[in-house]
């Protein structure tokens, strides 16, 4: 029986956005917060902590994402640890971008003024009431524009998640092309709704940064 | 040493090859108000902060209340809570309210609920003429003088035994050096303990118990602000006061 290509594949891409927006309510608040946590070990940890969390950063920066992937689908099984591929792709564009969000926490942190940290530890603060308190909540903010543009390029590597079996919006439209062989509706298509989904994203961390600005603080640019 | 809040002795610190403190000894009772004038470079500020140990000293101990500061096994954190600083360029928490600025200190380090560090943050945004009006302005919406004020609030919510201040009307304009000494002026006059790093001069002649001049990294004199001012014995503390006198016009008491 020969179906058409637009019912088909309009048919089956609703169940490829579900599975990337399943993949991305995971892997971005949840590399947001990993990012921030290695950021700040690397300035605040003990000299274990540091090097650990700079050796994450260093590898998972360092590895291309694809060989991250294989690694983690063909790899960890030799080590019996059997990981789905949906839970392959989160792992991995975790780690991934971890890595990168986690440098411009510390970036971010290294841009406090030293003399609110005096302020806070001549109050009697441990380090980590002056890390929680007084240093994130004022590095977070300006950690913001970067980890927008971390969160933009996982959006849409993700996409990376086929390679490994995800039916996800680039699986699906691959399939797809494979038995229609019709590249230019089907890869514009998926082109097109990631570009909605990057600005929306945009859009949203644009917000968000109005959202945390600081009164008084806001530069203002004609 | 009855009632002896802060004992300093002997403290020496050097940064590389330059000796900023060459064993610095004094001590303040409890309600003293001491004022530490000096030029530039004289070890006011290392001296100060070697107090809280901000920065750690080479050699020397400093006692609050009988208790050792110095001592390595001391939680340095519980002593420096009961330690007010005030610093020159205010360094309030830019991502929190006047209030809760002075909030945060009796919150997470006191330990006190929420409503109880309200009424205690209130009362000191109060005692330094903070009115209500200004308690929800971040810092960068305040004057110099309003967050240096502030600053001075939210070391008073701590109960502090002592506060250290470190030139904090420097950073000021001059039209707002009054507002900040004024409060100054009351809290001594209230016997907070104070250690004031200063060239006011008006200020220690009114308010201050002693006055001690650096020079070199040492105390080379002390005593009465008007004996130490007016009628000063060595050569640098001449020059140094007749310079001040020439900048800023006689100050009175």
């Amino acid at each position: 029986m020969y179906t058409e290509f637009w019912p088909d594949f309009l048919s089956r891409l609703p169940f490829g956005i579900m599975v990337t927006l399943e993949i991305l309510s995971i892997t971005i608040p949840v590399s947001i917060g990993y990012g921030i946590l290695l950021g700040s070990a690397r300035v605040y940890g003990n000299a274990f902590i540091r090097l650990l969390a700079a050796g994450l950063v260093v590898t998972f920066r360092g590895f291309p994402l694809v060989v991250t992937l294989f690694l983690l689908f063909y790899g960890l099984p030799e080590m019996g640890v059997k990981l789905s591929p949906f839970w392959t792709a989160v792992t991995a564009f975790i780690l991934c971008s971890g890595a990168y969000q986690s440098e411009y926490v510390r970036g971010a942190i290294r841009s406090l003024e030293v003399g609110q940290i005096e302020a806070a530890r001549s109050l009697g603060m441990t380090r980590l009431q002056e890390l929680i308190h007084i240093v994130l909540p004022q590095a977070i903010p300006r950690a913001l524009p970067g980890i927008s543009n971390e969160i933009i390029y996982q959006i849409k590597y993700s996409s990376l998640a086929y390679i490994v079996g995800v039916n996800e919006i680039f699986g699906i439209t691959t399939s797809i092309n494979s038995i229609y062989f019709r590249p230019i509706e089907t890869f514009l298509t998926a082109a097109a709704i990631y570009l909605v989904m990057t600005t929306a994203a945009h859009f949203g961390f644009k917000a968000l940064e109005g959202h945390m600005s600081i009164p008084g603080l806001e530069i203002e640019i004609r | 040493m009855a009632d002896v809040v802060l004992k300093v002795e002997d403290i020496h610190k050097s940064y590389g090859k330059l000796e900023v403190l060459k064993g610095i000894f004094f001590e303040l009772k409890r309600g003293e108000t001491k004022v530490i004038a000096g030029p530039s470079g004289a070890g006011k500020s290392t001296l100060l902060r070697c107090i809280n140990l901000l920065t750690k000293p080479d050699k020397g101990r400093v006692w609050l209340e009988n208790v050792e500061l110095t001592d390595p096994k001391v939680n340095i954190n519980k002593l420096r809570a009961r330690i007010g600083f005030v610093f020159q360029h205010f360094n309030l928490f830019m991502h929190l309210t006047a209030i809760e600025n002075v909030m945060i200190g009796p919150i997470k380090v006191l330990k006190l609920p929420k409503e109880e560090a309200r009424r205690r943050a209130e009362e000191a945004l109060l005692r330094v003429h903070i009115t209500e009006d200004l308690w929800n302005k971040y810092p960068a919406q305040l004057s110099g003088g309003q967050q240096q004020r502030v600053a001075i609030a939210r070391a008073l919510a701590m109960n502090p035994v002592i506060i250290l201040y470190d030139e904090p009307t420097s950073a000021l304009d001059p039209e707002l050096v009054g507002e900040v000494l004024q409060v100054m002026k009351e809290l001594a006059t209230q016997k907070v303990t104070s250690l004031v790093v200063t060239h006011e001069i008006g200020f220690a002649i009114s308010v201050a118990d002693e006055l001690m001049f650096m020079y070199g990294g040492k105390i080379i004199e002390k005593g009465p602000p008007r004996e130490v001012v007016y009628n000063p014995k060595h050569e640098a503390t001449k020059k140094f006061f007749a310079n001040i006198a020439r900048l800023y016009g006689k100050q009175g008491a």
